[in-house]
């Protein structure tokens, strides 16, 4: 039983000290974000890396989903004899859950890892070691514009997902089952508010923050070996994952 | 060159020592609690070769750590060009790093760049020069190392040789006053490891910098290095010239520099009896 509440106090304090160190990570990138923002170049290669190299796999995903909330949504509504409402349905839902959330899944299972991976092999190739002994800071010219490059991407991608989404709910339900296409788009243009849009952008950035820092910190703190990477990339995943429900749950509460 | 002329406290001091380094009675442990350095005392020449050798796992590279100021001494000074390593503040300690170059193990080329920007890298870091110039600075010391038809490629494309030699040209960018090789032969094919070794001797008489050479390569080493320290056990067992270290009394110094497999240094890592763990059956004792 002793041994039992040792090992759990133990492991409470080595969460708490991961927690300490990412924040203090986070408070490290915080203070040079305003000399970081002056070279945008790196930042726009990495808006590239991570946002416009997800499209493919956001497109098709946002595609999917959408048709699957077609399907759902129509054999739903029709139960009631509403399925004009369908388009309202699905752009609600994708809006202020669907669409940051998936999208922060699949950014963190694309890019987040792409990220982790590639900084836990600069460590461990030494280049940036190489970067501190050149007097470069690795964090201003490695992990900033990384971390900013995700933060900008993602809105842009939740954004992406959301109107493949409405076009693929709108495939199903009006093409394939014959909801009349005024409806579907009309009854979504005046059911939707601005604070719907605003809530899923908001959730997007949060997210945005959220997974691009977790990737950054644990591949630039990946124990640089073949292994350390394998973890550290699987680590970003899981995390993100979790941490991007629980802040859902969280921003949903707040913003209702 | 400097964008910025660093802190005060990191400039070279007016009137130059003999000794660019001196590391005095330095202890350090490693986060294991293992310990790599009881009492080690170094005094490194201005403008010399000077080779650091020993067995595996003797803190060779923990020592050129200590000098660019990567970690710092548990116990003891390590003084560089007249700064305290230890006391010096990031800032300072940047500043001091803009007048060393370092050559990596493996290289340490920045993947996502080709040769060319590798070079050109602390000199777009650091400088605001225009880009001609900066075209020009790279090219020359792309041709000092004989690689100024490779600017265009990629690090995954050269080879293990090509790489250490485009590292150099990056090192030596800055034009710095200590050039510090990491292992400079390790892995390389006689051919490269002769251009590398020239590159060595050429670039410190040429460009009136410091080199110190952390190597297992005894024999290749011997040929240009002006002097040499043997360390184990945390402490400089030698030091001297080849000569000097060749007519060392020393047991350990005598089984390193002609390559004995026992001495010492044991062949086999500590163990249970032999016979013993052979007929008990256990895989470890």
């Amino acid at each position: 039983m002793i041994t039992i509440l040792r090992e759990f106090v133990q492991s409470f304090l080595t969460f708490l000290e991961r927690v300490g160190l990412l924040v203090r990570f986070a408070l490290r990138l915080a203070a040079i974000l305003p000399t970081g923002m002056l070279r945008p170049r790196p930042i726009i290669e990495q808006v590239y890396n991570t946002g416009a190299m997800s499209l493919v796999i956001i497109m098709t995903c946002g595609l999917f989903i959408g048709m699957v909330l077609g399907l759902q949504g129509y054999d739903l509504l029709t139960r009631f004899g509403s399925e004009e409402y369908l388009g309202t349905a699905t752009a609600i839902s994708l809006l202020r859950e669907l669409g940051p959330v998936v999208t922060a899944l699949l950014f963190a299972g694309r890019a987040g890892t792409a990220l982790a991976a590639e900084l836990g092999l600069m460590r461990a190739t030494d280049q940036i070691a190489a970067m501190e002994i050149m007097a470069v800071d690795p964090m201003r010219r490695v992990v900033l514009p990384r971390f900013l490059g995700g933060v900008i991407a993602m809105p842009l991608l939740v954004s992406i997902f959301i109107v493949v989404a409405l076009f693929g709910a709108q495939l199903v339900g009006v093409e394939f089952f014959g909801v009349d296409s005024g409806s579907y788009w009309s009854q979504m243009r005046s059911a939707v508010e601005l604070s719907d849009i605003r809530e899923g952008l908001v959730k997007g950035l949060v997210f945005g923050v959220a997974c691009s820092l977790i990737a950054v910190y644990e591949g630039y703190n990946a124990v640089p070996t073949a292994e350390g990477v394998g973890r550290a990339t699987t680590r970003t995943v899981v995390i993100s994952a979790v941490v991007t429900l629980i802040l859902d749950y969280i921003l949903t509460a707040l913003m209702l | 060159m400097n964008k910025q002329s660093g802190p005060a406290a990191a400039s070279a001091p007016a009137v130059q020592s003999p000794s660019i380094a001196v590391l005095r009675d330095v202890h350090f442990a490693v986060d294991s609690g293992k310990t790599v350095f009881s009492g080690l005392d170094i005094e490194i020449r201005r403008g010399a070769v000077t080779a650091i050798m020993g067995p595996s796992g003797t803190g060779k590279t923990t020592l050129l750590k200590l000098i660019t100021g990567q970690v710092c001494a548990d116990r003891g000074q390590v003084v560089v060009d007249g700064l305290d390593v230890a006391r010096l503040k990031r800032k300072q300690i940047f500043a001091l790093r803009r007048r060393m170059g370092m050559l990596f193990q493996n290289g340490a080329l920045l993947t996502d760049l080709d040769v060319f920007e590798n070079v050109a890298f602390p000199l777009r870091e650091h400088t605001r020069l225009p880009e001609r110039l900066i075209r020009t600075i790279v090219l020359t010391k792309l041709h000092a190392v004989g690689l100024r038809g490779a600017a265009a490629l990629y690090p995954q494309q050269l080879s293990g040789g090509m790489g250490r030699r485009v590292a150099l040209a990056r090192a030596i960018v800055m034009d710095p006053e200590i050039l510090i090789y990491d292992e400079p032969f390790a892995g390389l094919d006689p051919i490269s490891m002769g251009v590398v070794l020239r590159l060595i001797r050429s670039l410190n008489d040429a460009l009136g910098i410091t080199s110190i050479v952390v190597t297992h390569d005894v024999r290749e080493i011997s040929q240009i290095a002006d002097s040499s320290f043997i360390l184990s056990e945390g402490k400089v067992v030698a030091s001297g010239t080849t000569a000097e270290l060749r007519d060392h009394p020393s047991p350990i110094v005598h089984q390193f520099v002609d390559g004995l497999a026992d001495g010492p240094v044991p062949f086999h890592y500590p163990a249970a009896d032999y016979h013993e763990q052979l007929l008990g059956g256990t895989v470890f004792a």
